[in-house]
């Protein structure tokens, strides 16, 4: 049984591994689970540097910090700061937690005063129909403990999907005052870029896919902006962008025929939404802003981490048929085809769907407006989350 | 120790002081190449069935029970019998061989390992790699000879499984027993 002094909070522990994705998504949802079911969080995070990346007023130096009402750890090995068992236990993206965790919990499993804490792997965000059925199953420990596998997902029967209450409001209001996208373009320092132009985010992996796209919009009738950060996506434009790339700097625009490339500063998560938000077309990567450009109700490319044997390209078809299963067969299969050409970094057909795509971008900007609407059923991720672990 | 990737229909393993036979694994990968492996489980001790999940890197203790060569006899609803090179009878109850069920078949001469505990058989594996006729399955529909092209194909004893699109109907293929997958044609 449990009494007055054990302690309430939960803690999530995130293993940064791919600078923005990871962390975006346990600091989105740490922020979510503070503001809206006031729970006290405490989200140990063992690369603060690059969590400042899209936190900036964080402190990489200081072990114990907080913003947004959540705690922030510094999570070192050994821990430098004790570990104090709360009511839930998140392992975000199955990794390993510290060994100090482990045998806190055993300790509280062996006193009968203390209750373990509720002890959930927080998955990778699929759309592929198995997950359903591994969606809040328990893992049988050796210890006697049991762990239980939280999947994000699109259906009733998963976890559901991360987006804050407020996000649709804040959204249709920004979107209906075109003047905020453009203070927002003044404010990242982007200049040139008229109401009749089409801005498209870039924050892709490396791909030939992308420098051919470049290619295509610089010798668009339209003036095409595409605003990419630098890393990964820019890497892959050497050869339209040459010596420049290595002295780029944030604020910087390179001209290439009707193509404006702008180096992007790193931004907040607000921020990057905002930016999304803005953006006539998204390209993003991974599982946090994938999950953002479909919030943002605008068209976009999902550029999936790529996996061995080709199987991101199962998961990229699962979310495509589920997206689509709404959307005339034309369209559908223009979409689809465009994101698989980009992800296969297939050169060629990525410029052929991609002006197939100019055919039907009306239908397709309608449906990405109603997309969020039908994605998230009756519940966000957090809400599902908060009712396991009271069901549990 | 195993780790639950190398787990194994008909393996016992060992978990909170309890064995466990695996009667059913699932592996499915979740991102950046992690493997998930969703298993069917049996308590030995209490008859209770659970279905868990677990990392694919897991590691778990894979129990050492007694165990016999045998093959396939004769089905005696609802038993399935085998027999050892002794032609001594073994009693397995269908829903402890799992997965296995599907690849059953009157006349089916491969040696299958029968695991015991207590004096009961509780388990059944089937070597990795098996060969079945495949029963029944749609013509080639694009020519395909590069064994990448799959289609839908139903083999003896009723199983289906995804197979290459140069497999005809009674042609006799290789399965991955692990996996439920079509290896090549045999």
């Amino acid at each position: 049984m449990t009494t007055n002094t054990q302690a309430q909070h939960w803690d999530i522990f995130c293993a940064v591994v791919d600078n923005y994705g990871d962390i975006g998504v346990t600091w989105r949802l740490a922020k979510q689970l503070s503001a809206e079911y006031q729970l006290t969080i405490h989200l140990w995070v063992d690369d603060l540097a690059s969590f400042s990346h899209i936190l900036p007023a964080l402190d990489p130096s200081l072990p114990q910090q907080m913003f947004n009402g959540v705690t922030i750890l510094k999570w070192d090995q050994p821990l430098s700061i004790g570990y104090k068992p709360g009511t839930v236990l998140i392992e975000a993206f199955a990794c390993d937690l510290p060994r100090e965790v482990f045998e806190q919990i055993e300790n509280c499993r062996q006193r009968d005063t203390f209750i373990p804490p509720l002890w959930l792997n927080l998955e990778y965000l699929s759309a592929e129909p198995w997950v359903e059925g591994c969606h809040g199953l328990p893992s049988l420990q050796n210890s006697g403990l049991k762990k239980y596998f939280y999947f994000p997902g699109f259906t009733k029967k998963t976890g559901g999907l991360i987006c804050e209450k407020a996000l649709a409001s804040e959204r249709d209001q920004w979107q209906s005052e075109p003047q905020y996208r453009q203070q927002l373009f003044a404010q990242l320092g982007l200049e040139g870029i008229s109401d009749a132009d089409k801005v498209i985010s870039v924050f892709s992996y490396e791909t030939q896919a992308l420098a051919s796209l470049c290619q295509q919009w610089s010798q668009s009738e339209l003036n095409i902006h595409a605003l990419i950060p630098k890393g990964r996506s820019l890497n892959c434009l050497a050869s339209i962008m040459g010596a420049e790339l290595e002295a780029v700097q944030a604020g910087q625009a390179i001209q290439y025929g009707a193509l404006t490339i702008h180096i992007l500063p790193m931004t907040d998560q607000d921020g990057y939404d905002r930016l999304l938000w803005s953006c006539d077309f998204n390209i993003v990567r991974g599982e946090d802003s994938f999950l953002r450009a479909q919030w943002a109700a605008k068209p976009f490319i999902w550029h999936i981490y790529p996996q061995e044997e080709d199987y991101h390209l199962i998961k990229l078809d699962a979310f495509m048929q589920v997206y689509c299963n709404n959307l005339s067969p034309e369209i559908a299969s223009t979409w689809q085809a465009l994101n698989l050409a980009f992800n296969q970094g297939d050169t060629k057909r990525v410029i052929t769907h991609w002006e197939r795509l100019n055919l039907v971008d009306l239908p397709l900007q309608q449906h990405a407006k109603q997309w969020p609407i039908d994605a998230l059923i009756d519940a966000d991720l957090a809400r599902r989350l908060v009712q396991f672990v009271k069901n549990r | 120790m195993k780790t639950a990737h190398e787990i194994r229909p008909g393996n016992v393993i060992m978990l909170d002081g309890s064995p466990w036979v695996v009667q059913k694994t699932e592996t499915t990968r979740s991102g950046r190449n992690a493997a998930i492996v969703k298993m069917k489980l049996k308590n030995v001790l209490q008859d209770s069935t659970t279905e868990t999940t677990f990392k694919g890197e897991d590691k778990m203790d894979d129990i050492i029970l007694d165990r016999l060569d045998c093959t396939y006899s004769y089905y005696a609803d609802p038993m399935y019998v085998f027999m050892d090179a002794e032609y001594n009878q073994y009693d397995v109850e269908a829903e402890n061989l799992g997965d296995a069920v599907a690849y059953i078949v009157d006349g089916m001469e491969d040696t299958c390992q029968v695991t015991f505990y207590e004096g009961k058989a509780i388990s059944v594996e089937l070597p990795t790699t098996i060969v079945r006729e495949v029963t029944y399955t749609e013509p080639s529909a694009r020519g395909d000879t590069s064994g990448k092209v799959m289609k839908p194909a139903t083999i003896a004893g009723g199983a289906t499984l995804s197979v290459a699109d140069f497999v005809k109907t009674g042609d006799l293929i290789e399965i991955d027993t692990r996996t439920n997958e079509f290896k090549k044609r045999a």
